[in-house]
Protein backbone atom coordinates (compact mmCIF):
# COMPACT_ATOMS: atom_id res chain seq x y z
CA UNK A 1 0.00 0.00 0.00
CA UNK A 2 0.77 3.28 -0.77
CA UNK A 3 2.03 5.87 1.94
CA UNK A 4 0.02 8.79 1.76
CA UNK A 5 0.86 12.32 3.55
CA UNK A 6 -2.00 13.11 5.40
CA UNK A 7 -1.74 16.92 4.68
CA UNK A 8 -1.09 15.77 1.06
CA UNK A 9 -4.60 14.02 0.96
CA UNK A 10 -5.58 17.28 2.13
CA UNK A 11 -4.50 19.20 -0.48
CA UNK A 12 -7.70 18.33 -2.72
CA UNK A 13 -10.40 20.17 -1.97
CA UNK A 14 -13.09 17.75 -2.93
CA UNK A 15 -11.13 15.18 -0.30
CA UNK A 16 -11.23 18.04 2.17
CA UNK A 17 -15.04 18.51 1.65
CA UNK A 18 -15.47 14.66 2.09
CA UNK A 19 -13.35 14.90 5.11
CA UNK A 20 -15.07 17.42 6.61
CA UNK A 21 -18.27 16.14 5.98
CA UNK A 22 -16.72 12.92 7.93
CA UNK A 23 -16.27 14.95 10.73
CA UNK A 24 -19.54 15.33 12.01
CA UNK A 25 -19.96 11.42 12.24
CA UNK A 26 -19.63 8.07 10.38
CA UNK A 27 -21.24 7.64 7.11
CA UNK A 28 -21.74 5.65 3.82
CA UNK A 29 -20.39 6.31 0.51
CA UNK A 30 -24.07 6.99 -1.41
CA UNK A 31 -24.39 9.84 1.59
CA UNK A 32 -20.90 11.15 0.92
CA UNK A 33 -21.59 11.64 -2.71
CA UNK A 34 -24.71 13.49 -2.07
CA UNK A 35 -24.21 17.10 -3.36
CA UNK A 36 -21.03 16.66 -4.20
CA UNK A 37 -20.01 17.37 -8.05
CA UNK A 38 -18.28 13.99 -8.55
CA UNK A 39 -19.61 10.64 -9.31
CA UNK A 40 -19.54 8.20 -6.42
CA UNK A 41 -16.93 5.75 -7.92
CA UNK A 42 -14.88 9.27 -7.71
CA UNK A 43 -15.43 9.59 -3.97
CA UNK A 44 -14.51 6.20 -3.83
CA UNK A 45 -11.18 6.71 -4.88
CA UNK A 46 -11.00 10.24 -2.57
CA UNK A 47 -12.06 8.06 0.29
CA UNK A 48 -9.17 5.22 -0.60
CA UNK A 49 -6.27 8.03 -0.37
CA UNK A 50 -7.77 9.42 2.71
CA UNK A 51 -7.48 5.87 3.96
CA UNK A 52 -4.31 5.07 2.96
CA UNK A 53 -3.07 8.49 4.31
CA UNK A 54 -4.84 6.87 7.27
CA UNK A 55 -7.35 9.93 8.37
CA UNK A 56 -10.59 7.30 7.72
CA UNK A 57 -11.21 4.14 7.97
CA UNK A 58 -13.96 1.76 6.80
CA UNK A 59 -15.91 -1.21 8.10
CA UNK A 60 -18.52 -3.15 6.36
CA UNK A 61 -21.80 -3.54 7.44
CA UNK A 62 -24.23 -5.86 5.18
CA UNK A 63 -23.11 -4.76 1.56
CA UNK A 64 -22.17 -1.28 2.58
CA UNK A 65 -18.98 0.34 3.36
CA UNK A 66 -19.09 3.07 6.08
CA UNK A 67 -16.27 5.52 6.61
CA UNK A 68 -15.36 7.26 9.09
CA UNK A 69 -12.37 9.47 10.74
CA UNK A 70 -8.91 8.01 11.79
CA UNK A 71 -8.36 9.76 15.33
CA UNK A 72 -5.00 8.85 14.71
CA UNK A 73 -4.50 9.37 11.55
CA UNK A 74 -5.92 12.96 12.48
CA UNK A 75 -3.00 13.15 14.97
CA UNK A 76 -0.24 13.24 12.60
CA UNK A 77 -1.54 16.39 11.27
CA UNK A 78 -1.39 18.09 14.21
CA UNK A 79 1.72 16.44 14.66
CA UNK A 80 2.71 18.41 11.76
CA UNK A 81 2.11 21.75 13.12
CA UNK A 82 4.41 20.02 16.33
CA UNK A 83 7.08 19.72 13.91
CA UNK A 84 6.29 23.51 12.27
CA UNK A 85 6.51 24.98 15.63
CA UNK A 86 9.94 23.33 16.83
CA UNK A 87 11.72 24.98 13.93
CA UNK A 88 9.59 28.16 13.88
CA UNK A 89 10.58 28.82 17.88
CA UNK A 90 14.02 28.10 17.32
CA UNK A 91 14.78 30.34 14.55
CA UNK A 92 12.58 32.97 16.92
CA UNK A 93 15.04 32.23 20.00
CA UNK A 94 18.37 32.68 17.28
CA UNK A 95 16.75 36.05 16.39
CA UNK A 96 15.47 37.30 20.00
CA UNK A 97 19.04 36.34 21.28
CA UNK A 98 21.27 37.56 18.27
CA UNK A 99 22.16 41.47 17.40
CA UNK A 100 19.37 43.10 15.66
CA UNK A 101 18.95 41.14 12.77
CA UNK A 102 19.93 42.83 9.24
CA UNK A 103 17.61 41.63 6.82
CA UNK B 1 -22.72 8.69 16.81
CA UNK B 2 -22.30 12.55 16.83
CA UNK B 3 -18.76 12.91 18.59
CA UNK B 4 -16.12 14.34 16.85
CA UNK B 5 -12.53 13.69 17.74
CA UNK B 6 -10.44 16.00 19.94
CA UNK B 7 -7.45 17.04 19.25
CA UNK B 8 -4.86 18.11 21.88
CA UNK B 9 -2.80 21.30 21.99
CA UNK B 10 0.17 21.70 20.48
CA UNK B 11 2.43 22.82 23.40
CA UNK B 12 5.99 24.54 23.55
CA UNK B 13 7.99 25.85 26.07
CA UNK B 14 11.81 27.64 25.60
CA UNK B 15 13.63 29.60 27.32
CA UNK B 16 15.61 32.76 25.50
CA UNK B 17 18.29 34.65 26.54
CA UNK B 18 16.97 38.09 26.51
CA UNK B 19 14.27 40.18 28.42
CA UNK B 20 10.47 39.58 28.10
CA UNK B 21 10.54 42.81 26.33
CA UNK B 22 13.37 42.24 23.91
CA UNK B 23 11.30 38.37 23.39
CA UNK B 24 7.44 40.14 23.10
CA UNK B 25 9.06 42.78 20.48
CA UNK B 26 10.91 40.10 17.93
CA UNK B 27 7.96 38.04 18.35
CA UNK B 28 5.47 40.41 17.26
CA UNK B 29 7.19 43.15 15.75
CA UNK B 30 10.21 41.56 13.61
CA UNK B 31 8.03 38.66 12.84
CA UNK B 32 9.71 38.29 9.17
CA UNK B 33 12.81 37.65 11.07
CA UNK B 34 12.16 34.27 12.12
CA UNK B 35 9.14 33.03 10.64
CA UNK B 36 10.00 30.57 7.77
CA UNK B 37 8.26 32.52 4.80
CA UNK B 38 9.95 30.75 2.15
CA UNK B 39 7.83 27.49 3.20
CA UNK B 40 5.56 28.80 5.42
CA UNK B 41 3.66 31.08 3.71
CA UNK B 42 1.49 32.17 0.69
CA UNK B 43 3.35 33.79 -1.75
CA UNK B 44 6.89 32.12 -0.52
CA UNK B 45 9.77 33.47 -1.54
CA UNK B 46 8.09 36.29 -2.98
CA UNK B 47 6.82 37.65 0.41
CA UNK B 48 8.38 40.94 1.32
CA UNK B 49 7.59 41.37 4.82
CA UNK B 50 4.99 39.73 7.63
CA UNK B 51 3.11 42.76 9.44
CA UNK B 52 1.55 41.99 13.16
CA UNK B 53 -0.75 45.43 13.76
CA UNK B 54 0.56 45.90 17.78
CA UNK B 55 -3.21 46.06 19.20
CA UNK B 56 -5.75 43.82 20.03
CA UNK B 57 -8.09 43.56 17.24
CA UNK B 58 -4.49 44.24 14.86
CA UNK B 59 -4.57 41.77 11.74
CA UNK B 60 -1.44 39.83 11.14
CA UNK B 61 -0.52 39.15 7.17
CA UNK B 62 1.94 38.73 5.07
CA UNK B 63 3.02 41.15 2.27
CA UNK B 64 4.10 40.30 -1.18
CA UNK B 65 6.07 41.21 -4.20
CA UNK B 66 3.40 43.02 -6.68
CA UNK B 67 2.02 44.75 -3.13
CA UNK B 68 -0.60 42.08 -2.40
CA UNK B 69 -1.37 41.68 1.11
CA UNK B 70 -2.71 38.08 2.87
CA UNK B 71 -4.42 37.31 5.89
CA UNK B 72 -2.93 35.19 8.23
CA UNK B 73 -5.13 36.13 11.06
CA UNK B 74 -6.28 38.76 14.44
CA UNK B 75 -5.23 39.87 17.22
CA UNK B 76 -7.70 38.94 19.96
CA UNK B 77 -5.21 39.52 23.33
CA UNK B 78 -2.47 42.00 23.15
CA UNK B 79 -0.59 42.65 26.41
CA UNK B 80 3.01 43.67 26.12
CA UNK B 81 5.53 42.29 26.81
CA UNK B 82 3.69 38.91 28.96
CA UNK B 83 0.89 37.40 26.66
CA UNK B 84 -0.10 37.44 22.90
CA UNK B 85 -3.14 35.52 21.39
CA UNK B 86 -3.68 35.19 17.85
CA UNK B 87 -6.79 33.71 15.68
CA UNK B 88 -5.02 31.76 13.25
CA UNK B 89 -7.50 32.55 10.03
CA UNK B 90 -6.32 32.07 6.67
CA UNK B 91 -9.12 32.90 5.19
CA UNK B 92 -12.09 35.26 7.41
CA UNK B 93 -14.90 33.36 4.73
CA UNK B 94 -14.12 30.12 6.26
CA UNK B 95 -14.79 28.17 9.41
CA UNK B 96 -13.59 28.96 12.50
CA UNK B 97 -10.11 30.02 13.66
CA UNK B 98 -7.43 27.90 15.50
CA UNK B 99 -6.16 29.55 17.97
CA UNK B 100 -2.59 30.99 19.18
CA UNK B 101 -1.16 31.99 22.75
CA UNK B 102 2.20 33.12 23.48
CA UNK B 103 3.26 34.08 27.43
CA UNK B 104 6.49 35.30 27.70
CA UNK B 105 7.25 35.26 31.38
CA UNK B 106 10.64 36.84 33.67
CA UNK B 107 13.08 33.62 34.49
CA UNK B 108 16.10 34.15 36.07
CA UNK B 109 17.47 37.08 34.10
CA UNK B 110 15.78 35.49 31.01
CA UNK B 111 12.58 34.94 29.80
CA UNK B 112 10.58 31.84 29.21
CA UNK B 113 8.18 31.63 26.29
CA UNK B 114 5.34 29.26 26.21
CA UNK B 115 2.93 28.52 23.26
CA UNK B 116 -0.24 26.76 22.76
CA UNK B 117 -2.39 26.14 19.69
CA UNK B 118 -5.36 25.10 20.16
CA UNK B 119 -8.91 24.60 18.98
CA UNK B 120 -8.21 22.37 16.60
CA UNK B 121 -11.79 21.06 16.58
CA UNK B 122 -12.85 24.71 15.09
CA UNK B 123 -10.79 23.97 11.91
CA UNK B 124 -12.93 20.52 10.94
CA UNK B 125 -16.05 20.74 12.53
CA UNK B 126 -17.01 23.92 12.43
CA UNK B 127 -17.03 23.63 8.74
CA UNK B 128 -18.91 20.10 9.06
CA UNK B 129 -21.83 21.95 10.42
CA UNK B 130 -21.24 24.71 7.46
CA UNK B 131 -23.68 24.67 4.54
CA UNK B 132 -22.15 22.67 1.99
CA UNK B 133 -18.91 24.10 1.31
CA UNK B 134 -16.55 22.69 -0.86
CA UNK B 135 -13.81 25.71 -0.36
CA UNK B 136 -13.94 26.18 3.87
CA UNK B 137 -11.84 24.92 7.04
CA UNK B 138 -8.89 23.00 6.00
CA UNK B 139 -7.68 24.61 3.28
CA UNK B 140 -7.75 27.85 5.07
CA UNK B 141 -5.97 26.19 8.24
CA UNK B 142 -3.36 24.54 6.52
CA UNK B 143 -2.93 26.59 2.49
CA UNK B 144 0.25 27.82 4.14
CA UNK B 145 1.43 24.87 5.07
CA UNK B 146 0.55 22.01 2.55
CA UNK B 147 3.85 22.83 0.27
CA UNK B 148 6.02 21.98 3.25
CA UNK B 149 4.34 18.45 3.34
CA UNK B 150 5.82 17.70 -0.52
Amino acid sequence: MAYVHPMDALGDPTRRAIFERLRSGPKPVVELARGLPVSRPAVSQHLRVLREAGLVRDHAVGTRRIYEVNPEGFGQVRTWFEDFWTDALDAFKRAAEGERSDR
Amino acid sequence: MTETATIAPVRKSLRVECSPERAFEVFTAQVATWWPTKTHSIHHEAVTDVILEPREGGELYELAEGGKREPWGRVTAWEPPNRLVLAWHVNPEGAGPTEIEVTFSPEDGATRVELEHRNWEQAGAGAAEMRDNYDSGWDLVLAPFVEKAR
